[in-house]
């Protein structure tokens, strides 16, 4: 039986039920594929994503002077996959496709900053992400993994790397009567995404600092400010949680 | 592959030092560009940037398909960019790099997602006959700030472009060419523009439109993208050095004045081409009156 979602509005809930400030829930384990150096698989609500990590490790591409990266540093090689069945309509994406040669740069620059890559100098790590289930915040998906499956594989980085999403939605608050004012959501599903203005926001460590910020939405600049502190409080909370998963593994 | 050769450690020591003591390499104070010029070629629909050693061409052209079937109102827009070995000998024909790459994506993002050109104008009888618009970008030399270079040209260049009419009669259209009819402009929402912001120090020091010796050695950088209106079409931070989320939203009121400025300037060549262009309008050109 479908739910009844005619009352959510009234209640200033959400199409799923959740508050404006809610995460969705955060499944993750780390450990899980025996073969990798270090793996994970993380679940944000209905997004699904796997993700292993090799190395560091002598690069593939061993040719005269291409087996690292810069000068004394190691080579960070992100992979992003994206499964047949993981959308709504199956579709291919190949590897040539721009979207998510975007995401794989994005998470090999921000993990390069994080990462103590000047002690593997000559060497390479690579992080393979399937995406299993597409149903919003992907790329936050892929950075939370991401963060889980190196410490797993007990590569140093400075702190964790924790992501999530923020909207802001037209105000519903009836008080005030102009239209700058805007509600922010955390957290979006792939419906939400669809509809409304929203930014992917990463910090170090659940700190106030931001490392990643990608938007890909119109929207005004006045709103930019709500959303950016939702974010934060939110990559607080996914830091509390991917912290949780960590420690109980070692228990 | 060939790469780019790497600035040498004292050029780098050099650069960061200068920036400590408040001084930039080529004597410019921290927020500014350098000096932008724009030119239109004879053909509308072609504009040449010069954003200081950076140049960049783009060229905007149309033709007459049929539209997806999934989008049977909407016109075809495409950005394509090419990096030429010419403009630095870091970029091969055939092979995009990762940064022609990003540069695609930004711009398709700046400029296509954001609504900026009404595709819904090139439509020409729906689901069979739609014009398919296209704007090639060339970099011809390459000294940093491509990625704010590459959107002006191609936004002004979409600005002075004109598409040939139409007259639509029942299931037949009639494409007029250009000396039957006056090629109309097309139908542009807003213009966006980006800026390009560098940190350096640990996110101390913020340098706009940085050239390609600062883009270099920086920490890491931030592309806003905004249009004259305060709306902001895209923001892309991937990764680099961690910022202050109000050093962030300092950027953006930084780049709202720039955006004005620019969007200003372009708006200014474009009535300098155009007076040139018009030689006195139909009347002029018909007049038997000679003089004697």
């Amino acid at each position: 039986m479908p739910l009844d979602t005619s009352t959510y509005a009234l209640a200033l809930l959400r199409l799923d039920g959740r508050r404006w400030n809610e995460l969705r829930r955060i499944h993750a384990q780390i450990s899980t594929q025996a073969a990798a150096d270090g793996s994970s698989y993380l679940e944000m609500g209905n997004t699904q994503v796997i993700c292993t990590v090799t190395g560091p490790a002598e690069g593939r591409n061993t040719g005269a002077g291409r087996s690292g990266g810069k000068e004394g540093e190691a080579n960070l090689e992100v992979e992003i996959g994206f499964a047949g069945f993981s959308g709504v309509d199956r579709k291919r994406r190949g590897k040539g496709d721009k979207r998510t040669a975007e995401m794989a740069h994005t998470l090999s620059t921000a993990f390069s900053s994080l990462i103590l890559m000047h002690l593997y100098p000559h060497s390479t790590i690579s992080i393979h992400i399937n995406i299993l289930s597409q149903d919003g915040s992907i790329l936050a998906a892929c950075i939370n993994a991401a963060t889980l499956a190196l410490v797993d594989a007990g590569v140093p980085m400075t702190d964790y790397l924790v992501a999530c999403t923020a909207a802001s939605s037209p105000t519903t608050s009836t008080s005030a009567g102009s239209d700058d004012v805007s509600d922010p959501l955390l957290d979006l599903n792939a419906m939400e995404e669809q509809e409304l203005p929203f930014l992917t926001l990463a910090t170090v460590g659940g700190g106030e600092k931001i490392t990643v910020l990608v938007m890909e939405t119109r929207v005004r600049v006045e709103r930019i400010e709500g959303m950016l502190a939702v974010g934060i409080e939110g990559c607080k909370r996914v830091k509390d949680i991917l912290d949780g998963v960590v420690r109980g593994f070692g228990v | 592959m060939p790469r780019a050769a790497e600035i040498s450690v004292n050029e780098r020591e050099f650069i960061l030092q200068g920036l400590k003591e408040n001084i930039r390499l080529d004597g410019r104070p921290f927020d500014a560009f350098r000096s932008l010029e724009l030119n239109f070629g004879d053909e509308h629909g072609v504009a040449d940037v010069q954003l200081g050693k950076t140049r960049v061409i783009a060229r905007v052209s149309a033709e007459v398909t049929a539209p997806f079937v999934d989008r049977k109102f909407d016109g075809i827009f495409n950005i394509s960019t090419e990096f030429s070995p010419m403009a630095s000998p870091a970029f091969e024909i055939g092979r995009p790099t990762e940064a022609e790459n990003i540069l695609s994506r930004i711009l398709e993002k700046a400029i296509r997602r954001s609504g900026a050109l009404d595709t819904e104008s090139l439509c020409i009888i729906a689901g069979l006959k739609c014009f398919s618009l296209r704007a090639d970008l060339h970099v011809l030399d390459h000294d940093g700030g491509l990625i704010d270079a590459s959107c002006i040209a191609v936004i002004a260049a979409l600005q002075h472009f004109r598409r040939p009419d139409v007259a639509v009669e029942g299931e037949n259209a009639t494409i007029f060419s250009i000396r039957e009819r006056e090629p109309i402009p097309l139908s542009i929402l807003h213009h966006p523009i980006c800026v390009t912001f560098s940190y350096y120090n640990a996110g101390g020091i913020m340098l706009v439109d940085a050239n390609l010796a600062e883009e270099q050695v920086r920490e890491g950088e931030v592309v806003i993208t905004m249009n004259r209106h305060g709306e902001v079409c895209q923001i892309a931070k991937y990764g680099g050095v961690s910022v202050d989320a109000l050093a962030l939203l300092n950027c953006t009121s930084v780049a709202l004045e720039k955006v004005k400025d620019i969007t200003k300037f372009i708006q200014r060549r474009l009535e300098e081409d155009a007076k040139k262009r018009d030689v006195g309008g139909l009347i002029a050109e018909l007049s038997a009156e000679n003089a004697r």
